[in-house]
């Protein structure tokens, strides 16, 4: 019998644990990752601010831009530092190969400090992003998927499926409200 | 193949004693650490990259390139995360300068950039492997490639005609003397055809303007940053070289023929595109920021009449790393 050596690695630890329950939303500090890519983001996150703020939060937003060279320094320290003053964190969008990644990582970051997270993504994405927070040690990330294509889909149905989604969103994350609790019809 | 280990290609199966024979070449220790790989971010030992280089036919003594292109590839500058997840179609192609180019009989004549036999494949090959091994990239799990390309099999692995530059080596020109390997983000390569310049003008200009097209990386709306690569074939690089023999003057000629008027772009693109702060008074948006983003290395056959240029990927910063022999 020929023994051959595995080439493949693995990862030996996973957090099945999806975190802490963002559980009330009055009086906390949300941190919003957008970034340079998806309008439609922007759109669905500025639908949700407004939702979340009429629950007494305090939402303030981080746009990603170049993630690499100093720029991409300055980033991870700009980040790090609203992660510091953050409750809870919520991290998109994945609707693309490397989007993905990078927030995955980002919400990765996020999930590493202890404050409730969660990540966004679009379904044709889903997949990627829960092997990418598997393959980050972090399988039980919470995660909220968006329909897909989305980006392509005008303003008005965009804030629609913001609307749509901002109760099932906010179930997915933890958060205790009698909004949350409400059934989507 | 039935693990998953494959690539469709025959593999030479990596048994304890051809591992050890590549180890020995390598001269370190089997379990020493050169880097953790996105996306498993799993340890990627000395061990990991003989057994894999072992399947794809490499031989030893390319285990010392194949270590600091690894290296390189991991520096968080490189982007590897985004890289091997991305819906692009990037594979990191590895530039080979110095003696090691020789001993390894890494192409960098006609052909350089595929067909010509010799064993730059097989550690092309290696490379992917363990990109798919090790650092698991696997199309459709974590690669949302949407075309991928032929360099993901043998990867893009040539030298640089340093004999035949008018300028210093790549390598040295990015600070790292001697035997380097430089990794670079490429979204594959494609060619550019002149049968009418003769002068250096004439040929920077083509390559310029044939670099700058509306759909590279480098022009996307959401790009702050992008680098290019071309190569320049011995007899353009000798005309080109008389005119100017300072790589910077060329650097800063490519540069700024290498862009496009905001005017062509349709107007739902400028917007983004001046929140970068990439339009230029004069109404041009580059495909780099500066010139020494522009890099030029001479490469290729005698035949001349062509050159190759490989566009960025976007994020990933070139990298340049020494290569140790054991």
């Amino acid at each position: 019998m020929t023994i051959i050596l595995d080439p493949s690695a693995s990862l030996a630890h996973d957090i099945t644990d999806p975190g802490p329950d963002a559980g009330s939303l009055a009086g906390k500090k949300i941190a919003i990752r957008i970034d340079m890519l998806w309008r439609s983001w922007d759109w669905v996150s500025d639908i949700w601010a407004q939702g979340l703020r009429a629950e007494g939060a305090d939402v303030a937003f981080w746009r990603s831009c170049g993630r690499t060279g100093q720029e991409g320094v300055e980033a991870d320290r700009d980040y790090a530092a609203l992660l510091a003053k953050s409750d809870m964190a919520i991290v998109g969008l994945g609707n693309c190969g490397s989007c993905t990644s990078w927030t995955i990582a980002d919400a990765l970051t996020a999930a590493a400090t202890g404050i409730p997270t969660i990540a966004v993504a679009t379904a044709h994405f889903e997949g990627l992003a829960h092997n990418l927070a598997k393959r980050g040690g972090r399988s039980g990330l919470r995660l909220h998927i968006l329909p897909y294509p989305l980006d392509i889909l005008p303003k008005e149905q965009v804030h629609d499926i913001a609307r749509d989604h901002y109760r099932p969103f906010l179930r997915g994350f933890g958060v205790r409200s009698r909004l949350a609790e409400q059934s989507a019809a | 193949m039935a693990q998953g280990w494959g690539d469709g290609l025959p593999l030479i199966p990596p048994t304890p004693d051809r591992v050890q024979d590549f180890l020995i070449a390598g001269g370190r220790f089997p379990d020493e650490l050169i880097a953790s790989l996105p996306p498993l971010r799993a340890e990627c030992t000395v061990e990991k990259i003989a057994i894999n280089a072992v399947m794809a036919g490499c031989t030893g003594d390319a285990m010392p390139l194949l270590c600091a292109a690894i290296e390189a590839m991991a520096d968080p500058m490189f982007d590897l995360a985004g890289l091997n997840a991305t819906t692009g179609s990037v594979v990191p192609a590895l530039i080979v300068n110095g003696p090691i180019r020789n001993r390894l009989d890494i192409p960098y004549q006609a052909g350089c950039l595929g067909g010509v036999a010799g064993p730059a494949v097989a550690i092309g090959r290696a490379i992917r492997l363990i990109m798919r091994n090790v650092a698991g990239q696997v199309i459709g799990a974590t690669s949302q490639s949407v075309y991928g390309t032929p360099g993901r099999v043998a990867g893009i692995v040539f030298a640089e005609w340093e004999e035949r530059s008018p300028w210093a080596p790549l390598a040295e020109r990015r600070g790292v003397p001697g035997d380097a390997v430089t990794a670079y983000g490429a979204m594959g390569t494609a060619n550019i055809c002149d049968v009418v310049a003769n002068e250096a003008d004439g040929f920077l200009d083509m390559i310029a303007k044939s670099m700058a097209y509306p759909g590279a990386n480098g022009f996307l709306p959401s790009s702050a940053f992008s680098e290019a690569l071309c190569v320049i074939n011995p007899i353009w690089a000798e005309v080109i070289g008389r005119a100017y023999p300072d790589i910077t003057d060329v650097q800063a000629y490519l540069w700024d023929k290498c862009a496009l008027s905001i005017d062509s772009f349709r107007p739902e693109y400028r917007n983004p595109i001046g929140n970068l702060g990439r339009i230029k008074p004069d109404g041009r948006v580059h495909l780099v920021p500066k010139p020494e983003d522009m890099l030029v290395m001479v490469g290729g056959g005698e035949g001349g009449l062509h050159a190759a240029m490989l566009h960025s990927w976007g994020t990933c910063l070139t990298v340049t790393r020494p290569v140790v022999a054991a």
